[in-house]
């Protein structure tokens, strides 16, 4: 007869046996001694992680406040979740049967929770453990933390911080052994039991899934970096590993390309990668338009038309520098500000965000090459090394963190970028708005402002008009304002030189000497006021347009432009006239400088002597009062116009040339007297 | 027939000196001077202020351009063939867009036409003024010149070739003096009429200016104010709206695959 067994765990109901019960006892037993485990390490746990989170860091006043984010992360989530969890925990107790059951349930509530929070924990807990070694190198530093750690948590021993901040993980993996525990200790059939089973289970997976986090964490941070790395980084990174890794990579790829091996198809990564790619695109496109826009509107601001002081006291031209100024005060640098800040900065942290998983994609793409051979090998050998299997492995977490996570990152994006573009459009409203207002009063005060915009237009098209009438008008009367109006006739003699000098150059050529040219340079000519030149150029060789070269019919040489006038030549008229001022147009000439030495103008002229003069010489002929002269040249041989060379009754010789006046023949030039 | 000491004379050239009387008054002069000055003054103004409005409407339809290429550029993305929405969006932003820029350049001709024409051909009479100028101011040196030529003689003893000498230079001096005085007047008068004829002539186009930027800032506002109603965004205000952009870029933070700085 088979006896029931001490063995046998679980109780039968139905079956009083004594050694069964008793077995069925110290099952109960034991399950509730696990449970009083539970709760009563829950308990010592839950106040080590208040004293670590406000005794000890509170004192750690020493260390900056970016390191002790670090090494407490999310302690005060944790604590807020246990919390509630142990007072929940607690209150089971009172269900005495049901507890079981209740705890059981408890765990499956707070699966979720549990793993929100620890995950967090758990991901920073390394980097909190190298901030604990770079603290440990310091002895000064070091004493004070343990002093301090020593202080509250005396079991603490010479481990001190660390020994605090493992805590949390060692308690999220004790839950699933806890529980199992009391799992043992319960009867299959009991009610109780497949809840604790699927709890158990839970707290596994809860586990498995923190675990898992924290590896796509670590991949993503090593990957990300990537494209921010120096390039002293970059090349620090390449060694004989690197470089193998990247030959194998590329003949991979080229096995594919050459259709040798099959490509890894994936149609919903592709989709996922080409939709980033746009959407990157669209980001970086709209931000380098945007800051074409701000320097363009920068550029803008810069001139400011009214600053000009035109000395006008009111109207519409006070208006209008008043309305510009204050606009450029305020409406538009606010403008340009929010821009800046709503627009701009938003974009650009938007474009940066972006290139981490860009990155990534890169990453992937050069893993799955990598896990296509191995896979390859596998096939073919049927086994891998570890570090080949290291390689399936971080392909597939980065390929299923990115499958996993780029929908969500296109589409916050996206959201994002829209929100950047509607606020872009609000700017331009609100702006538009501003200066309406301010341009409201300078409407109201403009002297036409009832008008409509056509009629308007045709008002200032009108009047534009006109006073484009009266500024010729005065552009006229100011031109009119000529040089001197003294006439000076030509002599027949001098009229063949000028008729010479026209045929050869042309009329727009010639011009009047206006007042006497002594000639002191070596290449100058020595001209009497009233002679006529043809101009051959209007700058001389160094280019100094203030002296032109001259043809006098005889002799070539520079003088003065300002001594010239452009001397107008009516023909048919034995007489000449009017001199019109140049033209503003320059002249186009053949360059022909040819020095010329001081010429001496032939003249015929007749003239009367106004006194009488006696000759002191043979060089000299006497003159009688009201005597008709021909003057041969109204100069000496030295070039001396204050001699004149005449011939009187068939005696040529020298006169004082102020002894004679013009008859009412025309007379030389040389000095002129009104007529 | 008096005896002269020829040599003397008519060895000896001429020296072109300074007469003795002031020709013209200091008050003449003066006000010539402050009137020119002013002229001088307005014509540098003038010259500023077209260069300013020139380069300023370069800018603005160089700015205005810039706002199309936004939308133009999200246009072509293939985003839009995608999501309809975001063509939604797009495509009426750049209708505002295009629109917005075709309101400018007709503001843009509108400046050109009643602005800059005008302030060019009012610059294009100082030249002539000036030359003017210089022409009074030669005539006032060739006046001075026989001024002194006359003094000259005066001062002498009056003998027959002196007296005849004076008459001649007396004889020279008067044309050129009644010149300069003419030509001295005729600026003493139109010189300040110039200057005031500024006043008719720029406030008509300041007129025009402001209300072309009124009339281009009234279709702004109409067409923006559309496009927000359009898009469907409720009002926010700026701290808001940088609440908004934290957030957003915290989401993209909590995710892995961005990198956390």
């Amino acid at each position: 007869m088979a006896e029931h067994g001490t063995d046998e765990p679980s109780s039968s109901t139905g079956s009083p046996d004594g050694e069964g019960r008793d077995s069925g006892d110290r099952l109960l037993l034991h399950q509730r001694l696990a449970v009083r485990e539970l709760i009563d390490t829950e308990a010592s746990y839950l106040h080590m992680l208040q004293l670590c989170a406000s005794d000890i860091r509170s004192r750690l006043q020493q260390l900056p406040q970016g390191d002790l984010d670090v090494l407490f992360s999310n302690i005060d989530d944790v604590i807020e979740v246990n919390s509630k969890f142990l007072h929940d925990l607690q209150e089971t107790a009172s269900r005495e049967d049901e507890q079981v059951h209740s705890i059981g349930n408890l765990f499956l509530e707070f699966q979720e929770e549990l793993e929100r929070v620890y995950k967090v924990y758990c991901a920073s807990y390394d980097q909190a453990l190298l901030l604990v070694e770079t603290y440990r190198k310091e002895p000064e530093l070091q004493r004070e933390i343990q002093g301090i750690i020593e202080a509250a948590v005396p079991q603490a021993g010479p481990s001190g911080l660390s020994f605090l901040l493992v805590i949390p993980l060692q308690r999220i993996t004790k839950y699933p052994l806890l529980l199992q525990k009391i799992l043992e200790n319960t009867d299959p059939d009991a009610s109780a039991y497949p809840v604790l089973q699927r709890a158990a289970s839970a707290l596994q997976d809860v586990n498995a899934n923190i675990n898992e986090y924290k590896r796509r964490k670590e991949v993503a941070s090593k990957y990300t970096k990537v494209g921010q790395l120096t390039l002293r980084e970059r090349l620090a990174r390449i060694n004989t590993h690197t470089l193998s890794k990247k030959t194998t990579r590329l003949s991979q790829l080229l096995k594919q390309e050459a259709g040798l091996v099959p490509r890894t198809e994936d149609k919903e990564f592709d989709y996922l990668e080409e939709r980033l790619h746009w959407v990157s695109l669209c980001v970086t496109e709209t931000k380098n338009n945007v800051a074409v826009y701000l320097a363009n509107l920068e550029a803008f601001l810069r001139f400011r038309p009214q600053e000009s002081e035109l000395d006008i006291p009111g109207g519409p031209v006070v208006q209008y520098c008043s309305l510009m100024g204050d606009l450029q005060l305020q409406a538009f640098p606010d403008f340009k500000q929010r821009l800046e800040g709503l627009v701009w900065q938003p974009l650009c942290s938007l474009a940066k965000a972006l290139s981490g998983p860009q990155n990534l994609v890169k990453k992937r793409l050069d893993k799955l090459l990598d896990f296509e051979r191995v896979e390859e090998k596998l096939l073919e050998v049927g086994s891998v090394t570890y570090e080949e299997q290291e390689a399936r492995h971080t392909y597939q977490a980065l390929n299923s963190l990115l499958v996993a996570e780029l929908p969500q990152l296109n589409q916050l994006a996206m959201r994002w970028l829209g929100q950047i573009l509607h606020t872009f459009v609000d700017l331009q409203r609100d702006l538009a708005k501003q200066v309406l207002q301010r341009a409201e009063g300078s409407l109201a005060q403009l002297p036409h402002h009832h008008l409509s915009e056509p009629a308007f237009r045709k008002l200032v098209e009108d009047v534009l008009g006109q006073t484009g009438h009266q500024l010729r008008s005065f552009q006229e009367n100011f031109e009119k304002v000529l040089p001197p109006p003294t006439v000076q006739p030509l002599l027949p003699g001098a009229e063949r030189q000028v008729q010479a000098l026209l045929s050869r150059y042309g009329p727009e050529k010639l011009y009047q000497v206006t007042s006497n040219i002594s000639g002191a340079g070596t290449l100058d000519l020595k001209l009497l006021r009233g002679q006529i030149v043809a101009l051959l150029q209007n700058k001389d060789t160094k280019g100094n347009s203030s002296r032109w070269l001259v043809d006098t019919g005889g002799h070539r040489g520079y003088v003065p432009a300002g001594k010239l006038e452009l001397y107008r030549v009516i023909p048919g008229q034995g007489e000449v006239k009017e001199q019109v001022q140049p033209p503003k147009d320059s002249h186009h000439l053949t360059p022909e400088p040819s020095p010329a030495p001081v010429p001496s103008v032939p003249t015929v002229t007749q003239v009367v002597a106004v006194y009488p003069f006696v000759a002191r010489s043979s060089h000299e002929v006497s003159l009688q009062a009201g005597q008709l002269v021909t003057v041969l040249e109204a100069q000496d041989k030295k070039g001396n116009p204050e001699w004149s060379l005449v011939e009187v009754n068939g005696q040529r010789g020298y006169v004082p040339s102020s002894f004679l006046a013009r008859a009412p023949s025309p007379a030389p030039w040389g000095w002129s007297l009104p007529s | 027939m008096p005896k002269v000491e020829f040599t003397k004379h008519m060895g000896i050239p001429f020296k072109i000196g300074q007469p003795k009387k002031q020709i013209v008054p200091k008050t003449v002069e003066r006000d010539f001077e402050r009137e020119y000055g002013k002229l001088q003054q307005l014509e540098e103004q003038t010259r500023r202020l077209q260069k300013d409005m020139k380069k300023g409407t370069d800018a603005d339809l160089a700015l205005s351009k810039s706002a199309v290429k936004i939308s133009l550029d999200l246009l072509s993305n293939p985003l839009c063939e995608q999501d309809q929405d975001f063509l939604n969006m797009v495509t009426a932003l750049d209708t505002a867009m295009k629109r917005m820029d075709a309101f400018n350049q007709e503001k843009v001709n509108q400046i050109q036409k009643t602005v800059i024409e005008p302030l060019k051909k009012f610059s294009s009479v100082f030249p002539s003024l000036n030359m003017a100028v210089k022409r009074r101011e030669q005539a006032l040196q060739d006046y001075r010149r026989l001024q002194a030529k006359v003094e000259k003689y005066e001062e002498k003893e009056k003998t027959g070739p002196v007296l005849a000498k004076l008459h001649q230079a007396r004889e020279e001096l008067r044309p050129v003096r009644d010149d300069f005085e003419a030509k001295n007047k005729q600026l003493l008068d139109e010189m300040p009429r110039f200057y005031n004829s500024r006043l008719d002539y720029f406030q008509p186009s300041f007129e025009s200016l402001i209300r072309a930027q009124v009339g281009y800032y009234s279709e702004m506002q109409k067409i923006f104010g559309d496009l927000t109603q359009q898009l469907d965004q409720p009002g926010h205000t700026d701290e808001q709206r940088e609440r908004e952009n934290e957030a957003r870029l915290s989401e993209l933070r909590a995710l892995s695959i961005v990198a956390d700085d």
